[in-house]
């Protein structure tokens, strides 16, 4: 599979501040690829020109896909989902998707048996004829996600979708994104949460300051093979964990260790220094997760901070 | 194209569905009318006011009061006379051979009392001897110019009256010198037919104009409230990432436009009607009040409302793209509105001399150009190439002003920050 979407060294200023230097990536069709990088990290900037809501100062977008043959312009063939909610309060369910389909181009008669069905799948049926205004912000949410995919869209961008969802609702999402991957659209899925990118991306581009620190498949960027994040789950006093030769970083919480070890440390030699001392539940070595990467490519701690939240 | 429309569709279904619209529709009219109607029924009735006439002169009675109740000519206050129906009780008070002034002291002080007087009038007693004698008029308003006006004619004719029956007129010859003649109002239309209308016809002429008028700035204001709408909702994002903002303007300003000329249709109906009910009681009064209500009113009402609307909506969409609240929209655009209001404050001498240099002249020019020209084809017959020049004008204008728009709508429909100003405007536009 090709790319559908490639962005060239595009930069973006307002003012005194650069929120967007010199990024390039490209998507390639068919995946779910995660835009992550902390609130302000030029991530929303960066989505806004690839939209066409913002023109670059320089640099450029280029859409790979070709034509679907119908000589529809590139931006009707991408759905968005804004990171805020964007929908008008005062009108009807109904009447607003057939608007966003309306101006993606589609005719109101061909979109109207599929607004029933996606409302029949997000459970906002007998919501058909509600105003917006009326719903909770997880069922606006929902609303707009259906607005985002109504007109069958190859591109699906999505900015921060699972903000406002219940657990429920996040699972519901993230089936929905497993499955039009499977029918071949490509998502471009712009988060801050790193667990929910790991779960779902297939490729990484890690945004920093308004440049990509780092890019790759999700198994390169978590450095294949390299295992040397180690989980231990205890009782007893496990203090002593972090002052061991082995371990370089630890993050001790309540009865559960997340480790990195030295380079070329034997983590057999954490376990015989733990035996007598803690009474071990779990002992686990794998590749360190997206957040600790996160960490130590922008490491600063306010960061720490910041994704601990 | 079909995203367009599909602004247009929106915007108009949104705003008909709207309480505004329907009040708009139906209660604007009725307040026009009103606001016309009341002052000038009130015009001709001052309400009751109590004046007590101090007459030096003491000849003055039969001017003031009704004859038959002139039996007592020995009293001193003289007994009021109710014969201005409606409008003043009079208390006639002969004062011949006492000083007028001190007569009048104790009136003059129990003025606004609850029993007083609204107003003293003060007859010297030279009156009919002197050409130059003053009358007086004290009154607790500054603006009491009705009743000054009523009791000064009466008294004149009164006094004319005694000095042509001093020269040994009879009364019957009297009565034929004093005669006014009646005033019958003509115009003259190009064709040469004669059409008759005068004072109704102004007032007709004003509710037109100012439902004209009064509709581009709420739907100008209408449509700069959805804009901060869309902004605060965000939903501008989802807009503008699928179609330009050209095509979101032309949308909008269509849409509100739909929904003007959909209420225009509405009130032509309505006014129809009320036509026909009003034909039919013309020929009894014998009054043309429909001289103005030509089928070309309707023509050019469309024409110069659509004008007119296109006008102020681009700078009103202006307001809502640049800034992010109501407040401080109206505080951007209220210096560019104030000025285009114009014509409106100086309705007056427009309506009155539509021919004049001011007339023409503002109705040749842009912004001001539909509304002027809209009253000339009401009150009088400009010359077509004069409604030529004016249309083309005002395509014009609002050709520029929607560049403008659309370039700045283009930059500031995605600024969430503090209200550019006028510089700042400008650079946008030149790097949009």
């Amino acid at each position: 599979m090709g790319d559908i979407l490639a962005v060239r060294n595009v930069v973006k200023v307002f003012g005194d501040v650069r929120a967007v230097d010199g990024v390039s990536f490209t998507v390639r069709r068919g995946t779910i690829t995660g835009l992550l990088g902390r609130n302000g990290a030029g991530k929303t900037t960066t989505i806004r020109m690839i939209t066409g809501i913002f023109m670059p100062d320089s640099g450029d977008i280029q859409w790979l896909g070709g034509g679907d043959g119908s000589g529809a312009s590139f931006r009707d063939r991408i759905g968005y989902l804004p990171e805020e909610r964007g929908l008008y309060r005062q009108m009807k369910i109904v009447d607003l998707l057939l608007f966003l389909a309306e101006i993606k181009g589609r005719r109101p008669a061909d979109v109207r048996p599929k607004i029933d069905a996606w409302l029949e799948r997000f459970e906002l049926t007998d919501k058909r004829n509600s105003k917006v205004e009326e719903l909770s912000k997880g069922n606006q949410q929902k609303v707009q996600l259906i607005g985002t995919l109504l007109h069958d869209p190859e591109l699906i961008i999505l900015d921060e979708p699972q903000s406002g969802l219940d657990p429920v609702n996040m699972v519901l999402v993230r089936n929905l994104l497993r499955e039009l991957r499977a029918e071949g659209k490509t998502i471009l899925l712009s988060t801050h949460m790193m667990g929910e990118a790991e779960r779902m991306a297939d490729e990484i581009i890690l945004i920093h300051r308004g440049q990509v620190v780092l890019e790759g498949s999700l198994d390169h960027v978590r450095g294949a093979g390299r295992k040397n994040a180690l989980h231990i789950d205890f009782d007893g006093d496990g203090a002593f964990l972090g002052s061991l030769p082995e371990v370089m970083d630890a993050a001790i919480v309540n009865n559960s260790a997340e480790i990195t070890l030295a380079d070329g440390a034997d983590a057999q030699k954490v376990l015989e220094a733990s035996v007598g001392r803690i009474r071990i539940r779990r002992f686990e070595l794998a590749a360190p997760s997206l957040e600790q990467i996160f960490i130590e490519k922008v490491g600063d701690d306010t960061l720490a901070h910041e994704v601990a939240r | 194209m079909r995203k367009t429309l599909a602004v247009i569709k929106r915007e108009y279904l949104q705003a008909v569905r709207k309480k505004m619209f329907i009040i708009m529709t139906f209660l604007m009219p009725l307040l026009m009318i009103g606001a016309f109607a009341i002052p000038t029924m009130l015009m001709g009735n001052i309400g009751e006011k109590r004046v007590a006439v101090i007459d030096g002169s003491g000849q003055l009675k039969g001017a003031f009061v009704a004859p038959e109740k002139e039996e007592k000519p020995d009293l001193a206050i003289g007994k009021r006379g109710r014969d201005l129906p409606g409008q003043m009780s009079i208390d006639y008070i002969d004062a011949s051979g006492k000083d007028v002034e001190a007569t009048a002291k104790p009136y003059v002080a129990q003025m606004g009392g609850k029993n007083g007087f609204d107003g003293v009038f003060v007859v010297p007693h030279d009156a009919l001897t002197r050409e130059d004698a003053k009358l007086k008029y004290y009154s607790r308003s500054a603006t009491d110019f009705v009743a000054q006006g009523r009791l000064s004619s009466r008294t004149n004719r009164f006094v004319q009256q005694r000095r042509l029956t001093e020269r040994g007129l009879s009364q019957a010859d009297i009565d034929r010198v004093l005669s006014d003649l009646n005033i019958e109002a003509v115009q003259i239309s190009k064709t040469g037919e004669e059409k008759k209308g005068g004072v109704a016809n102004f007032f007709v002429g004003f509710i037109l104009v100012a439902l004209l008028f009064v509709p581009s700035f709420i739907y100008g204001l209408e449509t700069m409230r959805g804009i901060i709408q869309e902004k605060t909702d965000r939903v501008v994002e989802v807009l503008v990432s699928s179609m330009s903002a050209r095509q979101l303007l032309v949308g909008k300003v269509l849409g509100i436009a739909a929904v003007g000329l959909t209420q225009i249709g509405i009130w032509i109906l309505l006014a129809a009607a009320a036509g026909g009910y009003f034909a039919a009681v013309q020929k009894v009064a014998g009054e043309n009040f429909l001289a103005i209500l030509k089928p070309s009113t309707f023509v050019y009402f469309a024409i110069f409302f659509l004008l007119s609307y296109l006008t102020y909506v681009c700078i009103y969409a202006i307001g809502g793209a640049v800034c992010n609240t109501e407040k401080e929209a109206q505080q951007l655009i209220m210096p560019i509105t104030m000025p285009m209001m114009l014509p409106w404050f100086l309705m007056g001498p427009i309506i009155t001399n539509p021919e004049g240099k001011l007339a023409v002249g503002f109705s040749l020019s842009p912004v001001f150009g539909p509304l002027t020209m809209y009253v000339r084809t009401l009150v009088a017959e400009p010359p077509m190439w004069h409604i030529a020049v004016t249309i083309l004008v005002s395509l014009a204008t609002i050709s520029v002003f929607f560049y403008i728009t659309a370039k700045l709508f283009r930059v500031g429909i995605l600024s969430y920050g503090k209200r550019p100003t006028i510089p700042e405007l400008w650079k946008w536009l030149k790097v949009a």
